[in-house]
């Protein structure tokens, strides 16, 4: 069963050699950015939920890092 | 007299919990917070010429810039040996003064005594860089074990300062970092593993002369398959409860998992779901409780067709979880999804 991790210490999700890592915002707010406007904030999680979906779905030999393009304009 | 340089978090320096994780590297001349222990531990053979201090988050969210300011800092005051925590059981602490102590180590060529205690993520990194500069010291889980571990990263301190021979860690008490060194044996190996062997068949107790560290291999799973519409779950570490916790989690060292009924609700509002959590700053999860459990742009994604959502999300605060408690904790929750009939899991870590 593929399991992603979404998580801010991605370095250490990988030393423990976690298979699907989905690099998050920040260790209190893994899921979005309380410094944005409401409405890009969830276009930034649904960015990283998209990724973390995509990384159960993608092949993996190793620990792999999947990166959410959440460099998103207004 | 041995220089000094002490490394600590926000908290240790006496700036804040929580809400100060954030803060960038700074410098305090001479000894402040934790350094000040460390001070009167050393005496008068070791001065702490200095404390650089940094949020636990800053440095995780800025690594790459937190570590060359360090360096900068460092470098500046050319101290002996530097000390990085003591961090507990404490995971972003333990993990960033065994990147500060590697860095400096090998950035500087100055030497590092790190401590920790031996669950804290920090040490696995600790064995993986190998650094012949880097000492990690155990230390209680919590800091109660305070006065404890700074006597003995002090006399750590002193001995490297005045560049006395540390030797093998079973005897000098730091953890193992996996480096073997050639030593003068008065008997053959052959000798020497025959007597293992015997040992071993009388079923007697031996000390290896080459141990391994047995890791946990994970194999990783296959993907889903593209055609079929999954089954996914959520699992989050971030201690995402309904409001008032009806399960009472508390805010460390948790020792099981609740799954919560989401099947009816389409966001998790203010006010109704709380974080319960003692290891970062809970005040954005509760105004937004979507942070830790993303269910918002789930529900949406869902009604796109990608993906059946479970009815239920998984959850256990993760802070200073044991490994062998979060490893059975880890099996029943796997053996509950699979009862469940899911196909893929999305796990939200803070």
């Amino acid at each position: 069963m593929p399991v992603a991790i979404i998580s801010a210490m991605y370095p250490v999700a990988e030393q423990v050699g976690a298979s699907r890592i989905v690099k998050a915002v920040s260790i209190p707010h893994p899921c979005g950015d309380p410094g944005l406007p409401s409405e890009i904030d969830a276009r930034v999680r649904r960015e990283i939920v998209e990724t973390a979906l995509k990384a159960i779905h993608s092949e993996v030999k190793q620990p792999t890092l999947f990166y959410p393009n959440i460099t998103v304009s207004a | 007299m041995v220089n000094v340089i002490h490394i600590v978090n926000q908290f240790f320096a006496g700036l804040g919990g929580e809400d100060k994780a954030g803060i960038a590297v700074g410098v305090a001349e001479g000894a402040t917070g934790a350094a000040r222990g460390l001070q009167m531990a050393l005496g008068e053979q070791g001065k702490v010429v200095g404390t650089v201090y940094y949020g636990d988050n800053y440095f995780h969210e800025h690594r790459e810039e937190a570590k060359a300011q360090i360096l900068k800092e460092v470098g500046s005051r050319k101290p002996d040996v530097v000390v990085a925590g003591p961090a507990f059981n404490s995971g972003r602490y333990g993990v960033s003064c065994v990147e500060i102590s590697n860095c400096v180590a090998e950035g500087l060529g100055i030497s590092c005594v790190t401590a920790m205690h031996e669950e804290n993520p920090g040490v696995g990194f600790y064995r993986e860089c190998r650094n012949l500069k880097v000492f990690l010291l155990p230390t209680r889980e919590t800091a109660a074990g305070m006065n404890e571990a700074l006597g003995a990263i002090a006399r750590f301190t002193l001995r490297l300062g005045s560049g006395e021979e540390i030797g093998p860690a079973q005897e000098e008490g730091y953890i193992p970092r996996g480096i073997r060194r050639l030593e003068r044996s008065d008997r053959p190996g052959v000798e020497r593993a025959i007597e293992m062997l015997l040992k071993r068949l009388r079923n007697e107790p031996f000390a290896t002369e080459v141990p391994i560290q047995a890791w946990d291999q994970v194999v990783p799973a296959a993907p889903l398959s593209p055609g079929k519409k999954a089954n996914v779950a959520v699992i989050t570490t971030s201690g995402v409860v309904p409001w008032g916790n009806p399960d009472r989690f508390k805010t460390y060292r948790n020792t099981f998992w609740r799954k919560y009924n989401i099947a009816e609700v389409k966001a998790l509002e203010a006010g109704k779901w709380e974080a319960v959590h003692g290891g970062y700053n809970v005040n954005f999860m509760n105004q937004n409780p979507h942070y830790g459990m993303p269910l918002d742009a789930l529900r949406s994604l869902e009604a796109e067709g990608e993906f059946r959502l479970y009815h239920s999300y998984y959850v256990v605060p993760g802070n200073q979880g044991s490994p062998s408690v979060m490893m059975r904790i880890g099996q029943e929750i796997a053996a509950d999804l699979k009862k469940e009939q899911i196909d893929g899991v999305l796990l939200v870590a803070t």
